[in-house]
């Protein structure tokens, strides 16, 4: 018998397991980990007291600076969070 | 642009890859995306089963859908130089390396096929357990060969894929499918003598 003909036949015996098969509800859950997720009601209440607390805070603490000095941590900073926010998401997408 | 209306869910499955990915970049339509898991969440299990091995099939289930969510990230970028198909499979390709890269000390699971390659009963026990032995060491000798000759060998000889199914998934000619799996074939061989096995 041919070499490869040999190899052939151990092979075959070696690899006859059945072909294992995805579970039937992988495309649910694909689908349900790329659909855009969305903020419940009461999420956004929170988020919404959060942004208006933080705001405050923010304006109460550089109530003494000067404006050049606000301009300058908005600059910096807004770029930073933003930044941050899509690396997050990003993350958030991938997991 | 505006985005434009999602398609009758009948109409997915008869619609080309372009469309689809254009339905899925100007619309985010969810039912042409669904449509491109269902053609290839398959190859994309096989190509990753592939290169993780016997075993690791949860593994490669989880590398599916990481690809799957990447394809979804990634496909504003998707430039469409390449195939849909051969651009995913790379994907699924380099997921699988990377898990089995990070993964190598894990032990396989016992699954179904194991029980299956039980000795029966009714053989000699020695040639069973020669056959056994003879078979762990062509598992073994495999999970030391080129990644992409592990590949096209799981493809062929355990998952029954064909030489075009091939070459298709590795994104390679099939005359160079042909080649791996030749190569593959003698390289087992010489290793399979030097343990000591009659494999002539």
């Amino acid at each position: 018998m041919h070499d490869d003909d040999v190899m052939d036949r151990i092979l075959r015996d070696a690899m006859a397991a059945d072909a294992p098969r995805l579970s039937p509800a992988f495309d649910a859950r694909v689908m349900q980990r790329v659909r855009p997720r969305r903020l419940t009601p009461m999420g956004r209440v929170v988020i919404g007291v959060y942004l208006v607390a933080a705001a405050a805070a923010a304006a109460w603490l550089m109530r003494d600076l000067r404006p050049e000095w606000v301009g300058a941590a908005l600059v910096i900073g807004a770029p930073i969070a933003a930044g941050t926010s899509a690396y997050v998401r990003r993350i958030a997408m991938t997991r | 642009m505006p985005p434009t209306a999602p398609a009758e869910p009948a109409s997915y499955a008869d619609r080309s890859d372009e469309w689809l990915v254009e339905q899925c970049r100007e619309s985010a339509d969810e039912g042409a995306f669904a449509e491109i898991v269902r053609r290839y969440r398959t190859p994309v299990f096989r190509v990753a089963v592939s290169i993780l091995g016997q075993g690791f099939a949860l593994e490669a289930e989880d590398v599916a859908q990481d690809v799957m969510l990447r394809v979804h990230h990634s496909l504003r970028s998707f430039r469409g130089e390449a195939k849909l198909g051969s651009w995913i499979y790379r994907i699924a390709f380099n997921q699988a390396l990377n898990l089995k890269a990070r993964a190598r000390y894990r032990a396989p699971h016992v699954g179904d096929e194991s029980l299956a390659a039980a000795p029966t009963p009714t053989r000699d026990p020695h040639d069973q357990l020669q056959d056994e032995r003879r078979r762990q060491a062509v598992r073994a000798c495999i999970d030391e060969l080129p990644e992409v000759y592990q590949s096209a060998l799981r493809l062929h000889y355990w998952l029954g894929a064909s030489v075009s199914d091939i070459a298709v998934m590795l994104d390679a000619p099939e005359n160079t499918v042909k080649s791996y799996l030749h190569r593959a074939r003698r390289l087992l061989q010489v290793m399979l003598t030097e343990r000591g096995f009659d494999a002539r």
